[in-house]
């Protein structure tokens, strides 16, 4: 409590001592004949996003490889109170898809990582973290930093420090019985962290305040190491206990982000360059022009939070959402053609480029488009570029096994767009979140 | 949830008793391929509600978990489980759940770099198929064993 009173304390300062930082320039769109340029948003509120290689690290050694359609941004973390003692970090993978802040450990210099408290319990011991993905999960520390991102910050935020050592060295069977791989270095990755900004406040609510776990699973720590799991209360203000989203937690612009990408050629694109918006309505430069505001679920609903519902092929598929952490389209289709490469495993080859209509439908009944051109991936110039409308079939046997109710719509749906993501229970826009709008 | 109406029949608490005479005390067999006399101390383990429904050719458990997910398990008439079916926040423990098979998982759990990083694991084989998925704190799978389904069993039954 004294380190997060004390950081508290100094932001002003912190504040003061960033504000001379980059700032890009405000690019506003205005249709006036003699146009005013907007001020300056108080705070700046966008960044540049990279879709490209990787970091470094990915690329090291025998099993190194090269990113393919994540979308990075840059973020800096500094010692709590400290304006010192801080790293700028490339290649945070920017996901609509999930929630919380999570960054490799081995990225963290020693200096910094060994200023950078872990998050305690009453009794003193650890707390520690497991978050689970599709395939995958990650295990390690909840640390706490003083976190910056453009010009947004907020102090002493609860962030994981996947991989961690120490008494976070050893993966409870619990975490790891869920299936999937570990995740614990760069390339086990493709990132040096990830930053989730999906619809919800933190990255589990009231599951973890009961007790239970969801994709999050917090355990107590002590020094043997981490076994049981115990509650977190899902606080969206400091303090928090579980790992906010850190868009929820800014002192403003936290309503939502709007994530902006190119168009991208069927050939592929090696870099692609985006930029990140943060707050919808709150500043000069964040109005909520979207022609399509599409009502999600919430945190309450059977299915999950952040979902919409897809209508492809006469199918309903009431647990579909848009990702930007999903690399491709995920859906299924038995009657398009699958590639036979290894390396193109559960990818359709469509024999020409095929105009795929899901409707998308909110759940206020609002409706949406959600067509896209579904492309063969070996028209694709080279495999790391990025590439638009590729597909996955999530499951090969024929006849589907039975769930087969989402449609997800990943990161390449964001190309040629401005896709708002709206945060649940924040009024963004004069509408209420959570939504997505495009 | 649509064949509530088809009755319940068999009580927790028979299986509950049934388990306490019958059921071996190891529970590492409680899994896909195992005998349905394992579900019970595997509803234990997880802490969860169970309720069971005889079907006209197998019998399906419905465990409920704390944090409000769905377990599924299906056996057939000699009592083999021949799949499982999980979906809510939070994986279940699928180590248990799929037994011996939760290599099978693995395998394809770790196939992908670059494209295929972030693609759910599937295993589609003449013995054994598993299908997985999710989003944000909702994931959802089911695994199946055709050689111990009833035979013109629909996978369509599976949810």
């Amino acid at each position: 409590m004294l380190i997060k009173r004390l950081a508290v304390a100094l932001l002003p300062v912190l504040l003061a001592a960033c504000s001379g930082g980059a700032s890009a320039p405000n690019s506003q769109t205005t249709t006036t004949v003699t146009p005013t340029p907007s001020p300056p948003p108080a705070i700046v509120n966008t960044l540049a996003v990279v879709m490209d290689a990787g970091p470094a690290a990915l690329q090291v050694g025998t099993n190194g490889y090269s990113a393919f359609n994540e979308p990075y941004v840059t973020i800096t973390i500094c010692a709590p109170g400290s304006t010192t003692n801080c790293q700028t970090i490339d290649h945070i993978i920017l996901d609509t898809g999930s929630v919380g802040l999570r960054i490799i450990q081995p990225v963290i210099s020693p200096a910094l990582l060994a200023a950078l408290p872990v998050e305690t319990q009453a009794t003193g011991n650890g707390v520690g973290e497991c978050y689970q993905y599709v395939n995958s999960f990650a295990f390690g520390s909840v640390r706490q930093a003083d976190f910056q991102i453009a010009g947004e910050k907020v102090a002493s935020i609860p962030f994981q420090a996947i991989g961690d050592s120490g008494t976070y060295a050893n993966i409870p069977s619990t975490c790891s019985a869920g299936g999937g791989t570990p995740i614990k270095t760069v390339q086990d990755f493709g990132a040096n962290g990830i930053i989730g900004i999906g619809t919800t406040a933190t990255d589990c609510g009231a599951i973890c305040a009961a007790g239970n776990s969801s994709a999050a699973i917090y355990y107590d720590c002590p020094t043997t190491g981490c076994s049981a799991v115990i509650s977190r209360a899902a606080n969206v203000t400091a303090p928090f206990q579980q790992l906010p989203n850190p868009v929820a937690a800014f002192p403003q612009d936290n309503n939502g982000t709007i994530l902006t990408l190119p168009a991208v050629p069927q050939a592929g694109q090696v870099t692609v360059n985006g930029t990140v918006t943060f707050g919808i309505g709150t500043q000069s430069d964040n109005s909520l022009t979207a022609a399509n505001i599409l009502a999600l679920t919430t945190s309450t609903s059977r299915l999950g939070p952040g979902l919409l519902s897809a209508t492809y092929n006469g199918k309903v598929l009431t647990q579909s959402f848009l990702d930007s952490g999903s690399q491709e389209y995920f859906f299924i289709d038995t009657s398009l053609p699958i590639c036979t490469q290894t390396a193109l495993n559960a990818f359709y080859c469509p024999t020409s480029t095929l105009s795929l209509s899901p409707l998308i439908t909110a759940v206020d009944g609002t409706t949406a488009s959600g067509s896209f051109l579904l492309y063969n991936p070996n028209n694709v110039s080279n495999s790391s570029d990025v590439a638009p409308g590729l597909g996955v079939n999530p499951t090969l046997v024929k006849p589907p096994l039975p769930f087969a109710n989402s449609f997800d719509f990943g990161v390449p749906f964001f190309f040629g767009k401005s896709v708002y993501t709206a945060i649940e229970g924040r009024t963004a826009g004069g509408r209420q979140g959570p939504y997505v709008a495009f | 949830m649509f064949i509530h109406n088809r009755g319940l029949q068999q009580s927790a608490v028979a299986l509950t008793l049934l388990g306490l005479v019958l059921m071996p005390s190891s529970v590492a067999n409680a899994a896909l391929g195992a005998h349905a006399l394992t579900i019970n101390a595997e509803r234990a383990q997880a802490g969860a509600q169970m309720q069971s429904f005889k079907m006209p050719d197998h019998m399906r458990y419905e465990l409920v978990l704390p944090n409000g997910g769905s377990v599924h398990e299906f056996a057939n008439a000699a009592g083999d489980i021949f799949a499982v079916s999980w979906s809510g926040p939070g994986k279940p423990d699928l180590r248990t759940l799929l037994g011996g098979h939760f290599g099978r998982l693995q395998e394809a759990s770790g196939v992908g770099r670059a494209r295929m990083l972030r693609q759910p694991a599937q295993v589609n084989r003449a013995d054994i198929q598993i299908q997985t998925g999710g989003h944000m704190g909702y994931f959802w799978g089911v695994a199946y064993l055709p050689s111990l389904a009833p035979a013109g069993f629909s996978t369509s039954s599976l949810k």
